[in-house]
């Protein structure tokens, strides 16, 4: 008895001195990015364009034009990553085709993103003529993150029992108006969890955007979807690593560094509250 | 009027029902009972084609409703169902309002008169025996109520629709007491205005609700009869066996 | 109300039918017996199969009810109650029919106006049908007050009983002739006895429901 509570004891303090690394790091991480460059950031840095050979100024193009990449490759790849898991989920059953289908999915969810950003570049930038812009980053963004999204709505759908689902048929209901009006709504919330963590992705990758969308400097704001943009990892990477002068920059990367971080972190915060919010009103 | 002809049916090769024949009159009440696995549920799930939705299964024989063969090809499956409504073991309300759950039928097929709506839910409420308990909360979620009122709101909302038969799959099993003998009084009284059908693990649920029994085992229907006759001089030694217990 | 409780009403009222029957019944056959009414004594016997007739109905539908509905405790105990009642009216008709029978084919009963009064069979009568009233009454009103004070009224019936056996011996001493007609209307008055232990059956029915307590052989 004594015997046991004390292995108890060892297992716990293991599990909590494991778990107190974890956030460790985590706060270890972000104080020292805060630390570096909080203190460049301001209302100039945010709303500026980079000057005197990226030494000085802002980021703001680079923010906008990540943004940009946000929402166009959202645009692509949601409606499409929802429609394919409702019809591998709903429609398609469990045959050899739909396994198929699953097994590429998570293949192509494995595949670095440097292959990613070659293809898109072969594809939409060669091909089919969208030079670097917009919609060809967009596009490769979307196809990266594809998988994820596809994956994360086929386990909200499946997480929905069945029941729900001969309940409606039972009504009278066909099975679109079933997904329609019962699934889909049930499943908000965790699709939604799959576009919050879609969207930290794609706004954190840098080599699907190197070949196919992402400006070494460019100033000025993209006026068409076919314009490039700066996007920040990018810029990021660039002026860590390329810049006339490097010790100089590095202020300016921290605070680069942490608006990136803020970004991903408030669009977590506003996906968590949406989901929330939606939650509620659905389980009322 | 429920008829069936010569019904064998199969999940894929395992045959789980042979030679079914029955028939079931308007205005009563027929329990269907027998061990797990004997195929009364999978009877009943014909009547509203509840088992199209497994694949690998097929039928042989006819199932008619009303004179008219429900597998027949002209059959639109949306319209048997809204008129063969049907109530599960567990609660399943939506995720709606209690008022939602109960219009959801009207609305999916097609009904948008807001007059009507509201008229069906209340009668429907009524019917069901809930509506003094939910009168004043009709916007609330339908998962504040307690598992008997879920199921009687189920039974509401199956109501909505205004079917002429009622199929009922075990509905008061994950009931406490109190509850699934409200559920039993509801089904007693609903048979005035509907044909009941009932698929139970609770004998004496069978026979304290219903006018004729069914008694299945390993596929066949062993025994069909009145009710007060199956449990006071059942024909079949097997039926006797099963309903005092003495099975297997 | 449950549809099952309704139908436990509907038994009951059966019984409480059969009962004002019985109670009519025994009633008559007294009338016919005092007044050696024969039309009345015809009527006794012709209504008997009316009795029988509700035995059968709450026979079958207390199996029914034990079968469909698997009564457990008050349920239970009412329903044992009721088909024991049942049967126990149904004897006690027999009887009435069978004083009735008596008025029609033994022409000796009342052997005279004098000896009716002597063998107090009015007052064995009276004492009856009040135990039966009274444990109408006590069934309706689902009381057990007054079972004590019906049990006793056996035993002034018993009483009667033994009294008029005495008279009937001392009697029949004097009028050896009369002799068959005497056997007989020791039969009869056997008769009322028997109806007296029935009706304290039907009191001891009514407090195993009611109160859960077994009167039954107690006091033997």
């Amino acid at each position: 008895m004594r015997f046991n509570q004390l292995n108890q004891l060892i297992a716990f303090s293991i599990f909590r001195i494991l778990g107190a690394l974890i956030v460790g790091f985590l706060l270890l991480i972000l104080g020292f990015i805060i630390w570096q460059g909080v203190g460049v950031i301001s209302w100039d840095f945010l709303t500026t364009a980079p000057t005197d050979g990226m030494t000085a100024g802002g980021i703001y193009p680079a923010i906008v034009g990540t943004l940009y990449l946000v929402i166009g490759s959202m645009f692509i790849a949601f409606p499409l990553g929802v429609m394919s898991a409702i019809y591998t989920v709903e429609y398609a059953g469990n045959g050899k085709i739909v396994r198929f289908i699953r097994v590429m999915t998570n293949n192509l969810g494995s595949i670095p993103s440097i292959i990613f950003g070659l293809f898109g570049m072969a594809l939409f930038v060669n091909s089919l003529g969208f030079g670097d812009s917009i919609i060809a980053g967009s596009f490769t963004l979307g196809l990266l993150v594809l998988p994820l999204i596809i994956r994360t709505t086929e386990e909200a759908l499946k997480a929905i029992p069945d029941h729900f689902r001969t309940g409606s048929l039972a009504l009278g209901a066909s099975k679109l108006q079933t997904i329609h009006r019962v699934v889909l709504p049930m499943a908000f919330p965790n699709i939604i969890t799959g576009l919050i963590l879609s969207i930290g992705r794609v706004s954190g990758e840098t080599a699907p955007i190197l070949f196919t969308v992402a400006a070494y400097f460019l100033p000025k704001l993209p006026e068409s979807i076919f314009d490039q943009v700066m996007a920040l990892p990018y810029h990021l990477y660039v002026i860590a690593t390329s810049g006339t002068d490097l010790e100089a920059t590095r202020p300016i990367a921290y605070g680069t560094a942490l608006v990136l971080i803020a970004i991903v972190l408030g669009m977590n915060l506003l996906a968590s509250f949406l989901r929330r919010y939606f939650g509620k009103r659905i389980n009322v | 009027m429920i008829e069936a002809k010569q019904v064998n049916f199969y999940y894929g090769d395992f045959q789980a029902l042979k030679d079914i024949n029955m028939r079931i009159e308007p205005h009563t009440v027929t329990a269907f009972i027998g061990p797990s696995g004997c195929g009364k549920s999978t009877f009943l799930r014909l009547f509203n084609r509840m088992n199209d939705l497994i694949p690998g299964t097929h039928l042989t024989g006819e199932c008619l409703i009303d004179g008219e063969d429900i597998y027949h090809k002209s059959v639109e499956i949306d319209a048997l169902r809204k008129k063969v409504g049907m109530v599960f073991q567990k609660p399943n309300p939506f995720p709606k309002t209690i008022f939602e759950n109960v219009a959801y039928g009207l609305r999916v097929n097609g009904i948008g008169d807001r007059k009507y709506i509201n008229r069906r839910v209340e009668e429907s409420l009524r019917d069901a025996a809930l509506w003094d308990e939910v009168k004043d909360k009709l916007k609330k979620s339908a998962f504040e109520l307690s598992g008997g009122q879920q199921q009687r709101l189920c039974i509401a909302r199956a109501l909505a629709i205004s079917p002429s038969i009622l199929l009922m799959d075990e509905p008061a099993s994950a009931l406490d007491p109190v509850s699934t003998s409200k559920i039993e009084e509801l089904i007693y009284h609903l048979k005035k205005d509907y044909t009941l059908v009932i698929v139970t693990h609770n004998m004496q649920q069978a026979a304290r609700v219903s006018d004729k029994t069914g008694f299945f085992m390993l596929g066949e229907l062993i025994e069909f009869s009145e009710t007060r006759k199956m449990f006071l001089n059942p024909e079949k030694e097997q039926t006797q066996n099963y309903i005092t217990g003495r099975f297997g | 109300m449950k549809h099952t409780e309704k139908e436990l009403i509907n038994i009951r009222d059966e019984v409480n039918q059969m009962w004002l029957l019985v109670m009519s019944q025994l009633e008559k056959s007294k009338e016919a017996l005092l007044r050696n009414d024969i039309e009345l004594a015809r009527e006794v016997i012709s209504r008997e199969k009316r009795v029988n007739t509700f035995e059968l109905k709450i026979d079958s539908d207390c199996e029914n009810y034990i079968a469909l509905y698997n009564p457990v405790a008050i349920d239970l105990r009412l329903i044992l109650s009721l088909i024991r009642i049942g049967s126990t009216l149904e004897r006690i008709g027999d009887f009435a029919e069978g004083i009735a029978r008596h008025v029609i084919e033994d022409d000796c009963i009342p052997l005279t106006e004098k000896l009716g009064e002597e063998l107090q069979l009015k007052r064995m009568f009276d004492t009856l049908i009040t135990m039966l009233s009274d444990s109408y009454a006590a069934l309706e009103k689902e009381e057990t007050k007054l079972s004590g004070k019906i049990l006793g009224y056996d035993e002034i019936v018993d009483e009667l009983y033994h009294k008029a056996i005495q008279v009937l011996a001392i009697y029949l001493q004097d009028n050896t002739a009369d002799i068959e007609c005497g056997l007989k209307t020791m039969i009869l008055i056997r008769k009322l006895e028997r109806i007296g232990d029935h009706c304290s059956n039907i009191v001891e029915e009514i407090v195993f429901y009611l109160d859960a307590k077994v009167l039954k052989h107690a006091y033997t």
